[in-house]
């Protein structure tokens, strides 16, 4: 058993520093600012997925009274660029998918600027478009960008793979690892319904424009500095401001923000500097923002003779929609987890090809490509366990990363697991939660049969290395109070809070270490000029990345303090502590020392800390799930979850209940039950684009939950802890899959699983049943 | 489509057969509506020049524009989401999709109204929430507590199931579904204690 330090703070349920502010609905968001002189945004999109504009004219639109801003790709420069690498102009005389901007328009109020859309005329030139990503890199496809032949993305991600691309893994001699593979399993699988996380709150930026290459920017961004790294290199030479409020959900998809934020800048820019407040709505965002990528895997899967994954062999084919903007990064990690769920793999012969697509945008969503991948492999590696009839679960603990195995990680170098050692143990805990030795019966065959509903249950494994990503700072400080001898701790980091309770939880960590009340602690607004360098709460990151940032510069804080009131009192150091903004002799606590008096007055006292990345500590979640399929309607429904992880020392016991809760939302489980874009043929348009239309889980369908969280120390900052959160669902949709194919006896190997794809899967096994029956007789 | 806040005088079409209103019109002494809100009254005039509330403002619009009250936020706009419910004559409403002017005469409650306005005190739902940690984001949060609240004041004596189904207007993509329901339970559990 590990040794578990008596903490005043860690671990413990504490109020979120934002929670007043969150119930009486005085916390703020993008859409409850206003500055003096804004102008509403707005854009015309092209109706079209693929077409050419022949004309524009926006002269009527310019002339309209209340009108300040109309820019057409005839005004904006071609140096504005997205995708990476910048491979197209933000907007250009083609139009790739159905919402691509055609004229952005900056007005007095909403009304004004949809008028002004009426106004502008615009002669399109059709194209043939092309919608998926086999056929777009088809000889004779339609080609989306002369900057990239044949639609095929270049792949690499210089940010994350400094030393050259990473996006295939060759490892052995493919045929001698299928040589040493017992069972086998082949095949291609799909999940590339380019579903979006669907925020509460839609994207939006607010944009002034202050002077020369200078714009200050406010912003739904889960990550400010995120945002001013990819629109700096959008919008050239541009310095960006970035500050957030509250945000309104984001699960990875509001970090960018590219297209409302270089509307903004531009029509700001356009109008005179006056702040433009570029906001999507709901239908905009379903039909415009991005999505998760689009993923295939054609496979081959061999699994020795114990259940060890053996060999890989395949391709995996990435559909990015019409551009996105780090796709290639999200490969690298893709490829990553995929060789954490199959550690013992020493055969590989797996590569990577990104195309482009006439549809809204695939970008960054909660999972970050690994789940994608891991929602097409886990069922490929699922078949190949059950040729060898395993035990999934058993199967896992012996295929998943442990300390000492090695991998290469998303910047192409080789790193070796320093982990925890008790994520086997979390499988078997979360396993005897759910009752998995009861409930398990075999492949194919139903836990339950009670009349024509079934039940099966199935598990699923991933984890993610980039826990550790990204380099990250922060300084604790000691701010004397004006009216009184105490003091404010101000943790000063660029965190912003979109859910996670993050913020809170390094005011605690800070706290704990200084010893003092959550009430004497303060975290400072996130904002890129006012904060060092943070890429914001990404991949679980914000854990180990900004917890060993605060709490290094917390320790650092302590002891610059024990060493002046060492001076002061002309005590050693090791005599001395710290607790509720004083110092005091350990001998003789009542003889203290206020820290505001440590120094001159009212200057500060500063500790430094950061972290270098690292991608050394991965993550793990498990995620069991029973489900209830109706045999004559084909309506699958999951009854029972059980969660299990090693999240090392907990930092504050409800946050880590409620990331866990998480996965099932944010196009995660249900990815495998009904959620689902929709796209017409026809038109390239999207026929999910409101709440009604894309489906999502309502508070009366929700299932048992449960959860099995260790903690086991893990050795990787201060506190000993690591991040689970994105990961929690990231293994959801493969398990109900597995679970529904065992409760109905045939395999469904299809996303997502609505009534009508069941009932096929069924009238399948029942054919077959008749076929051998008939042939029996 | 996002709701309309000032509606520009070279648009206008103003549509004033609003049912009710010719009724409030005469009753209230011109094309005056009243609304009571948060306890305190409040005037408009209808029409279409600038500063006048036009026949198709939204309550959303009106709370969070006119009034400040940003509270309750406007996520979908087609009342699918819950995020801008408030409380109208004791029924949990989605503002997105009322008109202000009908609502003349009808006493709103919104998330602003809910804590003690003299003591600060929160309300018996809102310190639930804090105490169940029923939140995540905190973007449909008062939507979810109001739409709670208006379940709670007609019946206390609620299951498990009926506050699930009550809530199943409210969008929540964070999943703090679990904790909002235990901290409305006890809610109502300590309600049929008193």
């Amino acid at each position: 058993m590990p040794e578990y330090p008596a903490y005043r703070h860690i671990g413990k349920s504490t109020q979120r520093l934002d929670a007043v502010d969150i119930v009486t609905g005085k916390a703020t968001f993008l859409d409850d600012f206003k500055l003096p002189n804004m102008l509403i945004g707005r854009a015309l999109r092209s109706p079209h997925a693929h077409a050419r504009i022949k004309s524009i004219d926006a002269q009527a639109a310019r002339a309209l009274k209340g009108v300040h801003a109309v820019l057409t790709h005839k005004e904006v420069s071609d140096k504005v660029r997205l995708g990476w690498p910048l491979y197209r102009p933000f907007m250009g005389e083609k139009v790739c998918y159905v919402g691509d901007i055609v004229a952005l328009i900056a007005a007095e109020t909403d009304e004004i600027a949809e008028e002004a859309i009426d106004l502008i005329e615009v002669e399109y030139e059709v194209l043939k478009p092309v919608f998926t990503a086999l056929e777009s890199l088809a000889p004779g496809a339609p080609q989306l960008y002369d900057t990239v032949p044949g639609n095929d993305v270049p792949p690499g991600f210089p940010q994350f793979q400094p030393e050259g691309p990473f996006y295939n893994i060759h490892r052995g001699d493919i045929e001698e690892g299928f040589a040493k593979s017992a069972f086998v399993a082949e095949d291609t699988i799909h999940f590339n319904k380019m579903c979006p996380p669907l925020s509460p709150e839609p994207p939006g930026s607010i944009v002034r424009w202050d002077g020369g290459d200078d714009y200050r920017v406010w912003a739904t961004t889960q990550s400010s500095f995120i945002l001013k790294i990819l629109n700096s290199g959008s919008i050239p030479g541009s310095n960006l401001r970035v500050s957030s409020f509250n945000v309104g959900g984001s699960y990875g998809n509001k970090q960018a923000l590219v297209i409302p934020t270089a509307s903004a800048a531009m029509l700001s820019r356009a109008a005179g500097g006056r702040p433009v407040k570029f906001f999507l709505s709901k239908v905009g965002q379903l039909a415009t923002h991005e999505t998760r990528l689009g993923s295939t895997i054609q496979a081959k899967i061999g699994v020795d003779k114990d259940g060890r994954v053996c060999a890989v062999q395949g391709n995996w084919l990435l559909d990015s929609g019409a551009f996105s903007d780090s796709i290639q990064g999200q490969v690298g990690v893709g490829l990553g987890e995929a060789q954490l769920v199959t550690s013992k793999c020493k055969y590989w012969d797996f590569d990577t090809r990104i195309a482009l697509t006439n549809k809204a945008p695939a970008g960054i969503v909660r999972g970050y490509g690994g789940q994608e991948l891991n929602s097409c492999l886990a069922l490929l590696i699922a078949r190949a366990m059950k040729a060898g009839n395993f035990d999934p679960i058993e199967c896992y603990k012996l295929n998943y990363v442990q300390p000492g195995d090695k991998y290469q990680w998303r910047d192409g170098l080789w790193w070796e697991c320093k982990g925890s050692l008790a994520y086997p143990e979390a499988m078997e805990a979360a396993a005897q939660k759910f009752g998995w030795k009861d409930k398990w019966k075999g492949w194919g065959v139903p836990t339950s049969v009670n009349g024509r509903k079934v039940t099966g249950v199935g598990a699923g494994i991933i984890g993610n290395g980039d826990v550790g990503e990204d380099y990250t700072e922060a300084y604790v400080k000691i701010v004397p109070n004006i009216a009184d001898d105490g003091s404010k701790v101000v943790v000063q980091i660029d965190v912003t809070e979109s859910g996670m309770g993050q913020r809170s939880n390094l005011a605690k960590m800070a706290a704990e270490i200084l010893d003092v009340d959550m009430s004497m602690v303060q975290v400072t607004d996130p904002d890129t000029l006012m904060n060092p360098t943070n890429m914001g709460l990404c991949g679980s990151r914000g854990t180990i990345t900004n917890g060993r940032a605060v709490s290094d510069a917390a320790l650092d804080l302590k002891r610059k303090v024990l060493e002046m009131a060492s001076a002061k009192l002309k005590l050693p150091v090791e005599e001395l502590d710290t607790r509720e903004g004083y110092v005091y002799v350990k001998a003789d606590p009542e003889k203290r020392l206020p820290w505001k008096f440590l120094g001159p007055p009212f200057l500060t006292i500063m500790g430094y800390g950061r972290h270098i990345e690292n991608f050394s500590t991965p993550n793990f979640c498990i995620f069991i799930v029973e489900v209830e399929v109706d045999l004559d309607n084909g309506l699958a429904k999951i009854l029972k979850i059980v969660s299990g992880t090693d999240a090392g020392q907990i930092i504050d016991a409800k946050t880590i209940e409620m990331q866990m809760h998480g996965g099932i939302g944010a196009a995660c489980v249900d990815t495998a039950l009904y959620e689902e874009h929709i796209v017409d043929k026809a038109t390239g348009r999207l026929m999910t684009t409101n709440l009604i239309d894309y489906k999502w889980r309502p508070f009366n369908e929700f299932p048992a939950f449960d959860m099995a969280i260790l903690e086991s120390q893990i050795n990787s900052f201060h506190f000993k802890a690591v991040g689970v959160g994105e990961i929690s669902g990231a293994a959801g949709a493969g398990a109900v899959l597995m679970a529904i194919s065992n409760a109905i006896g045939e395999e469904v190997s299809e996303y997502p699983a609505t009534p009508d794809v069941v009932l096929k899967a069924i009238a399948k096994k029942s054919a077959a049943v008749a076929a051998a029956k008939k042939g029996g007789c | 489509m996002r709701n309309k806040t000032i509606v520009p005088l070279e648009k206008l079409t103003v549509n004033l057969a609003v049912a009710n209103l010719a009724e409030d019109e005469q009753e209230q002494g011109g094309d005056y509506i009243k609304l009571k809100i948060n306890g305190q009254e409040f005037e408009f005039s209808v029409g279409s020049r600038l500063g006048q509330v036009a026949p198709n403002e939204t309550l959303s619009t009106t709370l969070r524009e006119r009034l400040n009250l940003t509270g309750s936020k406007e996520s979908c706009g087609q009342g699918a989401c819950g995020c801008c419910t408030v409380i109208m004559d004791g029924d949990a409403v989605t503002s997105c999709i009322l008109l202000t002017v009908e609502c003349a005469g009808k006493e709103i409650t919104t998330i602003e109204g809910l804590r003690d306005p003299v003591t600060g005190k929160l309300s018996d739902i809102q310190q639930a929430f804090i105490d169940y940690y029923a939140f995540q984001c905190g973007y449909c949060t008062p939507g979810i507590i109001m739409t709670s609240k208006a379940l709670l004041d007609k019946n206390p004596n609620v299951s498990n199931e009926e506050i699930a189904e009550a809530l199943a207007g409210n969008y929540c993509r964070c999943i703090s579904q679990y904790h909002v329901i235990d901290a409305v339970k006890h809610v109502a559990e300590a309600q049929r204690g008193n």
